[in-house]
């Protein structure tokens, strides 16, 4: 292992307050118009409150990812905050509107759950055989209908590859956030076999979707009810399936990633970061090492959350195409060898466009899909501490 | 070549933050669109079919879906049918109704609801008639769904 440090120019908006103001004056003006719904309304002191804090708090880690040359901390900060809010705001709205968390058989004949990205990875085989959807929600009406959140995800993959999974989806906050709590890991040393998991994870649950044309893995084996929304408990089976996935969340989404240090539901067991890390193929944004400053210390594996590195990616200077593109290890570097890069473009540099174009389109889908969620939950916190009620 | 590569590497960036702009302005477009595809339409496991006979009673109106035995290729041995009721003024204290599904003439099976406790009897009458699987009452109405052999 070699350590000696070399001193490496940093990006171009690193420390130059001007030109990161002036990178980050679209970001302020879209968030704006977004948070506004494009008509501003300063009537309400409540929801302007909520605006100004919103809008703040966007725009300055947003600055402070181009100011500082940093991302993972700021990215995460958002990401983490917003699967906190998503929850709370999810939560209230069950309680007022199904006085629970529960939902209850007439929301399931009627069809009026709520679809979320996760159940792609079991529609897909069944709309090639059957030619329909097999979930019990709405196409286009209520709250959170197929079509809507099927373009997100498709527009998100796009847009930016895996990286849906570190700036996007509103349940990775979760684990990324336990994954922090620690400063140095308990368990270390994880065989980064593990990040094949969540590609069995995918291949059986979209199977075993087929067969049963049921969505298993909502039914069984999601974590994330544990803070969205579950079936009422009615009967042994309803029983055994509530604690099943209040053991997943505790084991998975916490416990694992407390004393690990990495994102253990995100990187090494859920099927849509699997289906999703396919998507980094057609997507033009990677991360990519740069052999002549790379000193082959290895922090930058230690890093990885979701284990996309490893001694044979860094010799080939690319991570594993599981990388969800968080940041992490290009902050992490002591030697400013790993860089945000556009595929077709010259690898052995730090280059600052390619690094702005890819956090400015992340960070404004988070921005932009987060906020109204921000938003409403500052509102709530608002309401039960002046009022006593959500609402 | 390379030249080309890095202009072309740069297109596509620049095509993607704009995708991320227009992707929430268009969210209703796109899902509207999506939605007109023709495999974006709910299972009937989860709809519990299309409703193929409809009859106007005194304080309701009921409807009776089309037996459902969906499977990935072909058809199930087992499904179900979905009957709903729908309020017209209020709700009426038991529901008593002569189910004849397959339209021979002859009912398949009674069903009565008694609303009040959300009892359920179901009196088959032809034999690919079996249990009740599930039911629920709505906002407006009731929904039960009857277990069918084929
Ligand atoms: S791995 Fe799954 S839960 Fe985690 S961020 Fe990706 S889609 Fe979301
Ligand atoms: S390789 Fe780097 S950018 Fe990719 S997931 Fe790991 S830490 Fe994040």
């Amino acid at each position: 292992m070699k350590s000696d440090k070399v001193k490496l120019p940093p990006y171009t908006t690193a420390g130059k307050f001007w030109k990161s103001l002036l990178i980050c004056l679209p970001m302020i003006f879209i968030t704006f118009f977004f948070l506004t719904g494009g008509e501003p309304d300063f009537s309400d002191t409540t929801n302007s409150i909520a605006f100004i804090l919103v809008f703040l708090f966007l725009n300055f880690l947003f600055f402070k990812i181009i100011y500082t040359g940093k991302t993972d901390k700021f990215r995460a900060t958002g990401f983490i905050l917003f699967a906190v809010f998503l929850s709370l705001v999810f939560i209230t709205n069950m309680v007022e509107t199904r006085e629970g968390m529960s939902f209850s058989s007439a929301d399931l004949l009627e069809c009026n759950i709520p679809f979320c990205h996760i159940v792609i990875t079991m529609i897909l085989i069944p709309i090639v055989f059957t030619n329909s959807i097999i979930f019990p929600g709405s196409i286009l009406d209520g709250f959170a209908p197929v079509s809507t959140m099927l373009i997100l995800w498709i527009l998100a993959s796009i847009a930016l590859g895996k990286g849906f999974c570190s700036w996007g989806c509103f349940y990775g906050g979760w684990d990324d956030g336990f994954s922090r709590i620690r400063k140095k890991p308990l368990v270390k040393n994880i065989n980064t076999i593990f990040r094949w998991f969540p590609f069995a994870v995918l291949l059986l649950v979209a199977l075993s979707a087929a067969m049963t044309l049921t969505p298993t893995y909502c039914e069984w084996a999601c974590p994330f009810k544990t803070v969205t929304e579950f079936e009422a408990v009615t009967s042994t089976e309803t029983l055994i399936k509530t604690i099943i996935f209040l053991l997943l969340f505790l084991g998975l989404v916490i416990v694992l990633p407390i004393l690990t240090k990495k994102r253990i539901q995100c990187g090494m067991f859920c099927p849509m970061g699997a289906l999703t890390s396919f998507t980094n193929k057609v997507n033009p944004f990677d991360v990519r090492i740069d052999k002549e400053k790379c000193k082959d210390c290895g922090i930058c594996e230690i890093k990885c959350p979701i284990l996309s590195l490893d001694p044979t990616s860094i010799e080939k200077g690319k991570t594993h195409f599981v990388c969800s593109k968080c940041g992490k290890c290009i902050d992490a570097c002591p030697n400013q060898a790993i860089h945000y890069h556009i595929k077709g473009t010259p690898v052995n540099k730090r280059n600052t466009t390619a690094r702005t174009l890819f956090v400015f389109s992340g960070f404004l889908f988070l921005a932009i899909f987060s906020g109204g969620t921000f938003q409403m939950g500052i509102i709530r916190i608002i309401n039960i501490l002046t009022t006593g009620s959500f609402f | 070549m390379k030249k080309i590569a890095t202009i072309c590497g740069y297109i596509w960036a620049v095509l993607c933050l704009l995708i991320v702009l227009i992707m929430f302005p268009g969210l209703g477009f796109f899902s509207k669109q999506l939605a007109s595809l023709p495999f974006m339409k709910i299972n009937p496991i989860y709809s519990g079919g299309d409703v193929e006979q409809i009859k106007e009673c005194k304080n309701y109106t009921l409807q009776i879906h089309k037996p459902v035995f969906e499977a990935l290729i072909g058809e199930s041995s087992e499904g179900f049918i979905q009957i709903s009721w729908i309020w017209k003024d209020s709700l009426p204290g038991i529901l008593n109704d002569s189910i004849d599904y397959n339209t021979d003439g002859k009912p398949d099976f009674i069903i009565t609801v008694y609303t009040t406790n959300g009892d359920i009897q179901i009196n088959p009458l032809n034999e690919k008639v079996k249990a009740l699987i599930a039911s629920a009452q709505t906002e407006n109405g009731w929904i039960a769904r009857i277990k069918l052999k084929k």
